[in-house]
């Protein structure tokens, strides 16, 4: 079975970088010490190079030029530094895989615009910015990393359920593999001891309403993918193939207005956020 | 050969014979290539919202980004290079729909629709199409000879 194959290869997936854990935790605490932020983060050389690459994205809005570990810190402020540093690290992982039909680098793109969606829609939601959000956005697929591997001599059989029988790409995935993408997402979060809020988020991307503990989140991540994936933003051969959730309607008491001002803005960001994406390259 | 790649809320007009206009990742936008064979000049716009009436001020910054306003400009700009609207070849992809039946989330169809509205009342007709569905798709136009090219997410290619 091609479930207990892809289980076992997530044993062999490199662990989650120490690194973004604990700049986390440092920044958890108001008065944290810069130096040793700067120290933890320069430990880590790959984190390092991405951190400063990424840093000087118009995104972050530093209206200084950041070219060492300690200039990010200073100038991007506490938000923004626990972005670019959850990016930097995640984003190695995103170049091990092969994509998922699509073009790795695609799959980051896809990635990196559902978080940035996942704050836009927060701020418009409830009004703040939800930054533990932007993690388990930005690694929401991480699952197709790893399905990547296997989708190439299924990918016709899959295809042929969506085209032929109608089948949502969720279903049709869990037909061939024993497992969807999400579901798969969910197990790695939970191999790297995420917080159980980040496993569910992932883990129900795509079926918020099946998610037993978290109300909000889910539902969050599952609009903004949602947003995405019909703007085509990093677009896979599942293209649109998933169901929409009319609860999710309610539940935010969202008009078609709203999410078309969301569609605006996540374009405008897109554009700044071009460094991000464009780290995926090295 | 040079690929002009036209992104998200973005027009590109050529009449250089050796440019081909390319726009990827069309789900529930809309691509439109439109070309005059006689003085070969072409236009390609990849819109994303149906109605400019929902952001003035971003309309006037970014045309493309509309239906309503980025299909005058692409007509206009290709006028600008010798092209006549009796001559033009107006083909469209894109408008796909994620799966749902709470008619909510059909910004693909409502960007169809107001395209349909904008070519009606000004008299043009589409001369070939591949909308709907809910796959993405890319779009390309050949400024040469005007041969423009669909390709969806299962990666065939035919002409539109």
């Amino acid at each position: 079975m091609i479930v207990d194959e892809l289980l076992h290869s997530i044993q062999k997936i490199p662990a989650f970088p120490g690194t973004v854990q604990r700049v986390a935790e440092i920044l958890s605490h108001a008065d944290y010490s810069v130096s040793e932020l700067v120290s933890v983060i320069e430990y880590d050389q790959s984190i390092t190079a991405n951190l400063l690459k990424m840093s000087n994205a118009a995104y972050f809005g530093s209206r200084h030029r950041v070219s060492t570990v300690q200039d990010a810190v200073m100038f991007l402020g506490q938000e923004n530094i626990i972005r670019a540093v959850v990016a930097s690290g995640v984003v190695s992982f995103y170049r091990s895989g092969r994509g998922y039909g699509v073009k790795g680098s695609d799959l980051w793109k896809h990635s990196v615009g559902v978080a940035l969606m996942s704050q836009i829609l927060s701020k418009k939601l409830y009004s703040r910015k939800d930054g533990e959000l932007f993690t388990a956005a930005l690694l929401h697929d991480v699952g197709k990393v790893v399905l990547g591997e296997y989708i190439d001599r299924s990918f016709e059989k899959i295809e042929r359920l969506v085209k032929k029988e109608g089948y949502a790409f969720l279903t049709a995935e869990k037909e061939v593999f024993g497992i969807d993408h999400a579901e798969l997402g969910g197990k790695i979060a939970e191999r790297w001891n995420f917080p159980p809020k980040h496993v569910e988020v992932i883990a129900c991307h795509h079926r918020p309403d099946q998610s037993a503990r978290e109300r909000i989140a889910p539902w969050v991540v599952y609009l903004a993918d949602q947003v995405c994936l019909m703007m085509g933003v990093g677009g896979g051969s599942d293209g649109l193939a998933y169901w929409g959730l009319k609860e999710v309607v309610q539940m935010f008491k969202l008009r078609q207005r709203d999410i078309e001002e969301c569609m605006i803005q996540l374009a405008q960001e897109l554009a700044l956020a071009e460094d991000i994406v464009n780290v995926f390259h090295g | 050969m040079a690929e002009c790649i036209v992104g998200i809320s973005d027009l590109k007009v050529s009449n250089n014979q050796e440019d081909v206009l390319i726009t990827y990742a069309l789900g529930s936008c809309i691509g439109v290539a439109v070309y005059d064979p006689q003085v070969r000049v072409g236009g390609l716009l990849h819109f994303m919202l149906p109605d400019s009436n929902l952001d003035v001020d971003k309309a006037k910054a970014n045309p493309a980004m509309f239906a309503d306003t980025g299909i005058p400009l692409l007509f206009k700009s290709c006028y600008r290079f010798g092209a006549e609207k009796h001559r033009m070849v107006v083909k469209v992809a894109g408008g796909a729909s994620i799966l749902d039946d709470t008619n909510f989330f059909r910004i693909g169809q409502k960007n169809l629709t107001a395209l349909r509205r904008i070519f009606w009342k000004n008299n043009i007709l589409i001369d070939g199409e591949d909308t709907g569905m809910n796959h993405n798709r890319t779009l390309s136009l050949r400024i040469a000879d005007g041969v423009v090219k669909v390709r969806g997410s299962n990666n065939f290619t035919r002409k539109l």
